[in-house]
């Protein structure tokens, strides 16, 4: 292993594999900006308006869902319409650990991983067999069966009234404080998510994903292996958002499976995805911030309706920007070096 | 010369339909070999059975000495098979350089390959096929000649030693077709590949290929120099019907 610094690039050895980093200073502001304003927000809202605070934390958990959830997309080159079974996965094996083996947060966090990995590989070889619609209809199913599950043996999952008393992450006397913290924690894992998504995705592999997403026999014809490539990015994904269900545990105290695995939650998972314009990495956080407040106004303004008029207020917006919010930004920004990614199926 | 690729008594059917019927020839290595045939005679499957889009029924598939009768599509390209298609498939939302970049990377495992050198070598097989200028156009984008060209450049990128040539001329001009013909040449004596050449057009064939095979209704019918062929009865039947022989 080797590392060189060379004038614009980090250059890493591994064996016989090169790696290039581009280090292009001048193109760092607009991110650090962007990242500013995000560390700003929660503390802003703790001094002048701390009811914002779970807001902030919903939208930076739900960017967090759909960072991982379009790299799963692009590299299968399918739409998995049930993300929200890893967060039950994680949510329920961390919360199952820490409630009866008293584990604290780090150890179930590891825990979760581990779940999340095990049942990522377990349901990866879908990607390979079912094609377009059975993918989607079965990975819509999942999160309903195992809803169905927490009901059925009810007295492990607790369906009805979820579980209570797993240990929360951050308790520092202060509710808003804790929040806050909670928040930055949030951001923290979303931004990380987002860093090494995108690093992901202006990688060689990425190259490979694209071409699995347009055609994956002409890919295989070109040498790619295609069946490892859809694992890996259906398996590591589905960990990542296993994680965020095992953040959904430890931040509340509480986990109930009604709340994550029906299908209004999917539904805001997929709007944060589309809003974004499915496969950008930035958009997704655009996204996860503009469904989150879009929620909170809906909330405000129509109180009981909210449920009701949510997706439609969604679908309006689908169908007025097809290519998410964050499209409309990248047609006047149109750099062409990096793949495009779309998704087809 | 050494025998490249060997296909022994290889057949496939489709439901009822025996689309390959018992085929066996072999590839030397330099040569270019012509496959000839009427429409429907199993040129396209027979290339598929090599590639591994489709296994074959019976017989078997040798490589370089390599067995690679149920061998994966990716593994027998890295090992030195590759195509282009006659009815072109560029990945449409890829840019001709990015999807020349993913045969360079994905063609044969490199030592030492970063995703910005693979990028300048793409950049070589792109200007050798003329599309140099269109490297940052969407490959959905291109015409058809230019997607046969963006086709040959991907197929050259993962570095073949034997390389399909599928009915290329089909849908261009005669100038354009003239130009595909010469960087077919081209790319022979460049690259050092051998070429399997299929063509329905017989006359392009008699002056590329050194050897020609003829296929009729998934049979293999006649094997030889091209102007053997040319004479054979057998061969000017199946193009002309039999009250011309
Ligand atoms: N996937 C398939 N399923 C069913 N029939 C097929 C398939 N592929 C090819 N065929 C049939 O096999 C025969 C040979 O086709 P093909 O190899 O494409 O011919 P050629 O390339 O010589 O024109 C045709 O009759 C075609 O209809
Ligand atoms: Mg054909």
């Amino acid at each position: 292993m080797e590392l060189e610094v060379k004038r614009e690039k980090l250059v890493l050895r591994i064996g016989t594999q090169k790696y290039e980093w581009q280090i292009e200073p001048r193109y760092w502001l607009n991110p650090l900006i962007y990242v500013g304003i995000l560390i700003v927000l929660p503390v802003l809202a703790y001094f002048f308006y701390p009811t914002l605070l779970p807001t902030l934390i919903d939208a930076n958990l739900l960017a967090a869902i759909a960072i991982p959830l379009s790299w799963m997309t692009l590299g299968t080159g399918r739409m998995n319409f049930g993300p929200q079974f890893y967060i039950g996965a994680g949510g329920y094996a961390a919360a199952l650990c820490s409630i009866h083996l008293g584990w604290p947060p780090p150890v179930t966090l590891l825990v979760a991983l581990v779940v999340g990995l095990f049942f990522g590989l377990l349901m990866s070889p879908l990607a390979i067999l079912a094609g377009g619609l059975y993918y989607t209809l079965l990975t819509l199913l999942f999160p309903l069966v195992f809803l169905e599950l927490t009901f059925i043996f009810t007295d492990v999952f607790r369906g009805d009234v979820g579980l209570f008393g797993v240990q929360t992450m951050v308790n520092v006397g202060s509710f808003t404080l804790s929040q806050l913290i909670t928040c930055m924690g949030a951001l923290l894992m979303m931004l990380l998510y987002m860093f090494i998504v995108d690093k992901i995705m202006r990688s060689r592999f990425a190259s490979s994903l694209a071409a699995i997403n347009d055609d994956e026999e002409v890919a295989a014809a070109m040498g790619v292996n295609v069946n490892k490539m859809k694992i890996i990015s259906f398996a590591i994904p589905a960990t990542m958002i296993a994680v965020v269900g095992w953040f959904y545990a430890h931040y509340y105290g509480t986990f109930a499976g009604i709340s994550y695995l029906p299908l209004a939650f999917m539904l805001k998972v997929l709007m944060v995805n589309m809003i974004g314009g499915r496969v950008q990495v930035y958009g997704n956080v655009v996204g996860g911030y503009f469904i989150a407040f879009l929620e909170l106004l809906l909330i405000k303004l129509t109180g009981d309706l909210s449920p009701v008029l949510f997706p439609i207020v969604l679908l309006i917006l689908l169908l007025t920007l097809p290519e998410g919010l964050f499209g409309l930004y990248r047609k006047r920004h149109y750099r062409e070096y990096l793949p495009t990614l779309h998704v087809r199926r | 010369m050494k025998e490249m690729l060997k296909v022994n008594n290889v057949s496939k059917h489709f439901g009822g339909l025996m689309a390959i019927d018992d085929v066996s020839f072999s590839i030397n290595e330099g040569e270019t070999l012509g496959l000839m045939g009427p429409n429907g005679a199993g040129k396209t499957t027979l290339v598929n059975l090599i590639t591994g889009k489709y296994i074959t029924d019976s017989g078997s598939i040798q490589f370089l000495g390599n067995d690679i009768t149920r061998m994966v599509p990716y593994k027998r390209c890295k090992l030195g098979i590759s195509r282009t298609y006659q009815i072109p498939r560029p990945f449409p939302e890829l840019t001709a350089l990015m999807s020349v970049v993913v045969s360079v990377l994905y063609g044969k495992d490199r030592v030492n390959q970063s995703l910005d050198d693979a990028g300048y070598e793409a950049t070589h097989y792109l200007e050798f096929c003329g599309l140099f200028s269109k490297r940052n156009v969407l490959c959905k984008d291109l015409n058809l000649y230019e997607m046969r060209g963006l086709e040959l450049a991907r197929a050259l990128a993962t570095t073949p030693k034997l390389i399909f040539v599928d009915e290329v001329m089909a849908g261009l001009n005669p100038a354009e077709a003239a130009k595909a013909v010469g960087l077919l040449e081209r790319a022979k004596e460049h690259f050092g590949v051998t070429i399997l050449w299929i063509e329905h057009v017989m006359a392009v064939l008699m002056k590329a290929a050194t050897r020609v095979v003829v296929l009729h209704y998934g049979k293999k019918i006649a094997e030889g120099p091209p102007q053997e062929i040319a004479d054979n009865p057998l061969v000017i039947e199946s193009y002309l019907g039999s009250s011309h022989a």
